[in-house]
This record gives structure tokens, sequence and C-alpha cells, in this order.
């Protein structure tokens, strides 16, 4: 089953995604996601990107106030459908994310300032809660994955996606995308592989990429900060 | 029976999806199949084209939505086959002329006269795709032998996963059997370790196909022999009606060595 709400940030706050199966329950699914990030997501602006479901007036409404009970707002709404943009419009909310180097698909790649990666964010932060998220598939092109605790991912993190965890990031398989571990600014974040060959590794504030060195039959590796930098190293116990 | 719908699709522009379309359509009406293309690309219509029909159109898909004609006058009867049918794409419209309902109504009004129908889809993964792929039944992802197209295929089958269509069916196109043996192209295998998905067909680059385009006739239905992309259309048509059809030999070369290579490495 594909993941039906991710949570991303962009330049403009964070960019809530949610899915458009119709049969998709969206507001009981957003309260509970916003429960959990409730500490993380505090007093942030919030952006929706609702494919093209349809939501009348009443409906949107119905969304806004949900994300003031949890003090947050919600300053626009992405929609496919050009009569959900029109109602959007009409009740003050943009339905573009201009100014921000966010395209409509929300894919804000290198452009994530509004990541919470810094050191300042992280030293008034509680540390990550001991909870994990499992993904039994794998994460494809153009999939971001957001998740306040660790992630464990049974299957492959492909070229083109990205996982951004606050704890540790485990992939059972092949790490060819882009990982975040410590995203709140845990330097002591850990992310491990099977297969460790990606476009991209952080860990805290720190930025990698993987060399290019045609290697030969992949190992475990797992990568951690070390001496201010991130390495990779065989996987041991 | 009731007709199944196959909506081709790749993301990235220009990798063959008409092209596809047109000849699987085609390779399956020639198995004696009740075939339907339908033009998905509207604003930008070539399946026409590619079919050799293009003369013929009077109504269009969007005429159809908006109620200007039945269903059944929008159809174009092939000239060449008995049972192969085209809807085509308006041209002076956009894809929001036609709605991800409007799709599923057309095509369930079509399956009971159809064993097939084929969907062309418009590059990119907006409202036309999504329009495309709503009816689908099995989604066939195209692409070619080419990181940033494989990274679109990618994408794209992370979004039938989520629309709950997935994970569809791969065709590799235009893939050069001398480039790949070379090491300048990806292998088959390449491409396969990436998607993991399931491969329906391998088509090699053939500059037939270009010259079948341009006389708006489909290579499938030049004649039996020798044409080897027209070859591989043909066997992708036979695996969808359910038969277990060798892939190309230049193919298998390709697949054998590269696993013979990953065992000697000792792993995976
Ligand atoms: N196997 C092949 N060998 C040689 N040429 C090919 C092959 N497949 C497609 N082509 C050529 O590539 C070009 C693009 O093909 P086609 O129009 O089918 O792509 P498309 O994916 O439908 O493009 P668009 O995204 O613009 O709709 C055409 O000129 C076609 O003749
Ligand atoms: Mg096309």
């Amino acid at each position: 089953m594909a993941r039906q709400i991710d949570i991303k940030g962009i330049r403009d706050g964070l960019l809530i995604r949610v899915s458009d199966n119709p049969e998709f329950p969206v507001y009981e699914r957003l309260r509970r996601e916003l429960d959990q990030k409730r500490e993380f997501l505090q007093g942030g602006r919030i952006a929706v990107e609702i494919g093209r479901r349809p939501m009348n007036s009443e409906q949107l409404t119905g969304l806004q106030e949900i994300f003031g009970e949890y003090d947050l707002t919600l300053w626009a709404l992405i929609a496919d459908d050009g009569e959900t943009r029109e109602t959007a419009r009409t009740l003050g909310l943009a339905t573009r994310l201009s100014g921000s180097a966010t395209d409509l698909d929300g894919n804000a790649l290198g452009k994530r300032e509004a990541q919470p990666a810094n050191g300042d964010a992280a030293a008034n932060r509680p540390p990550p809660p001991a909870n994990a998220l499992l993904l039994r598939e794998t994460v494809r092109s153009g999939r971001s994955v957001w998740h306040e605790g660790h992630v464990v991912v049974l299957g492959d993190v492909n070229p083109g996606a990205e996982v951004i965890a606050t704890g540790n990031v485990v992939v059972w398989g092949r790490l060819r995308g882009l990982v975040h571990a410590g995203a709140g600014g845990d330097a002591a974040a850990v992310i491990c592989a099977l297969d460790l060959n990606p476009t991209q590794l952080r860990i805290a504030d720190q930025i990698a990429v993987a060399p290019n060195d045609g290697r030969g039959a992949p190992i475990p590796e797992q990568a951690t900060i070390r001496d201010g930098r991130i390495v990779a190293e065989p996987w041991r116990h | 029976m009731s007709a199944q719908v196959l909506t081709v699709t790749s993301g990235k522009g220009g990798v063959g999806k008409t092209t596809v379309t047109a000849n699987l359509a085609s390779a399956l009406a020639m198995l004696g199949k009740r075939v339907t293309a339908i033009d998905g690309d509207i604003g930008l219509r070539n399946l026409d084209v590619v079919m050799g029909l293009e003369n013929r159109i009077v109504y269009d898909l969007v005429d159809v939505v908006e109620g200007r004609c039945r269903l059944r006058q929008a159809m174009i009867k092939d000239k060449r086959q008995a049972e192969l049918y085209l809807i085509p794409a308006a041209q002076t419209r956009d894809k929001t002329a036609v709605s991800p309902s409007d799709m599923v109504l057309i095509c369930d009004q079509l399956r009971e006269e159809m064993d097939y129908i084929v969907i062309d889809s418009p590059a990119g993964i907006e409202r036309g795709f999504r329009n495309a792929v709503a009816p689908a039944d099995k989604v066939l992802i195209v692409t070619n032998p080419e990181v940033s197209a494989v990274r679109d295929a990618d994408r794209i089958i992370g979004l039938i996963e989520a629309e709950e269509k997935g994970p569809g069916q791969l065709i590799l196109n235009r893939v050069k059997p001398a480039m790949v043996s070379r090491g300048d192209m990806l292998s088959v295998e390449d491409v396969l370790d990436i998607l993991a998905v399931e491969l329906l067909g391998v088509i090699p680059e053939d500059e037939r196909i270009l010259v079948a385009s341009n006389q708006g006739l489909p290579l499938v239905m030049h004649g039996v022999n020798g044409a080897s992309a027209g070859e591989a259309f043909r066997n992708v048509a036979r695996r969808l009606e359910g038969e277990d059809v060798p892939f190309l030999e230049l193919v298998q070369k390709q697949t054998f060595m590269s696993r013979l290579k990953s065992f000697m490495g000792g792993n995976s």
C-alpha cells in the first residue's frame, strides 16, 4: 500500500500531500498525523496538496479549522480541480506556491531551507521520540517520506526519492536516493543500508555525496558523523 | 467477456508511447482481437497520424464527452484490420476538456464490445496522465535505456501504485544491442534493477519505425518477416494474451552475461 499522507519542508513552510483516493478518510488521517507530529509542526505555515480531489467551500473551511485547532496556518491549497481552486481563492488561500522555488509538484530538492536541519532549532528541541516508521516497499523517484522518529525501509530507496527522519534510517535494500537522518539536529543519528550508494546523505547539518568509485559487490554499510564529517564504514556488530 | 483497458504511459516525453500504442493495438487486432485505441493526448493528437487514419476524423473524444456525437460515431474503423478502431483526440482543445470520470465512463461503454482498449497518454504527470490512467486495468510503462527516462518511469510507477493501479508492466523501447554490449547503454537488467517491475517487452531501435509512422502504417502490419521491432511488438501482444514468449535473443544474451558477472562477484 502506498503512503497516503506525505509531509515535507518547503521554502514557505510545510507541504502536506494528501492522497486523492476518494475512499481515503482525509480528516481522520490528517488529525492522526497532526497529533503525531504536534511538537514538530508547532506554529507552522501549511500548504496542502490534494491532487484531483474536489473540495467545496464547506470542506475547505473544515480543513482550515482542523489546522487552526493545532495552531497551524493553512495558507495554500494546491489542487488539480479548477473549481476547487476557485473556491480556495474565495477563502483567501493561495493556490500556488509562488515566490518559492517549489514547483506545483512540491519538489523543492536542494532548496529545503524550511527543513529543521540547523543547529539552533535543534538546541531547544526535545530528542526524537523512539517511534519508528516501517515501510515495506520501495520508495520511488519523486516521493518524499518525512517522519519524526526512525525510518526502516524494507525495500530500496531509489534515485530521486528522499527519506527524512529525525532519528535513524535503516534501508534493508539499496539506498540510491537521498536520506537525511537526524533531521532535527541529532548528530548521533546513523544511516544503514545493505547497499549504500546514495545520491546524497545528510546527518544533522552535514551533507555528503557518494564517491563515484566503481565498487564491486555491495556490502552493508553504516554512515555516521565522525570528527564533524559523514563517514561510511562496513557494517560490524 | 469484458475488455481489458491498457494505458500506455511514461512520464518523460518522446520515449515511444504513441508508437507502442499504435503497434500494440494493431498487433492485438492481428491476433483476431477486437481493439479500440484511444488517443488521450488532447491538444497534441498524433496517434491518428501514426495509424494512418487522420483524414477520416469527423468526431473526436471531446465531442463524445460534450455530447456532440455518440461514442460509435467517434470510432474510426481501421482500413486494414477488421476489428481495430481509433477514437482520436481533439486537436484544438486542452486536457481539461476531459475528466478522469469521463474516461472511465467511455471505457465502460466499450468494454462489452471489445477485447482490448489501448489508451495513449500525454507526457507528464498532470491531468492528461490522470485521465489516461483512471480507467486502466493494467498500466504499461514505456521507457528508454536512459537514466532520465528510467527516473521518470520510476516516478510513474510510484504514482500508479498510489492510485492502486500498480505496479504495471514495463516496455523498454529503443534498445541498441551494440551499445549495450559496449557498456555505453543501460542494459535491460540495469533498468529492471531500479524499477523492479515485470518486463513485458523489449523493443530494439529500428529506423523502420520512423518510416512506418510517416507512412501511417504501423510497423507490425508491414508483412510478417524480418522486422525485428515489429516482431518485438507482436511478442508483447502474445504475452498479453497469456502466451509465454521468450525475449528476443539479443536481450537474453545480455541478461545471461550480467547474471554471470554478479554471480562471480559473489553477491546479489
Ligand atoms: N524503437 C524505436 N526505434 C526507432 N525510433 C523509434 C522507436 N520508438 C519510437 N521511435 C521514434 O521516436 C519518436 C518519438 O516516438 P513517439 O511519438 O511514439 O513518442 P511519445 O512517447 O508518444 O512522444 P510524446 O511524449 O511526444 O507523445 C518518433 O519519431 C518515433 O518514430
Ligand atoms: Mg505521443
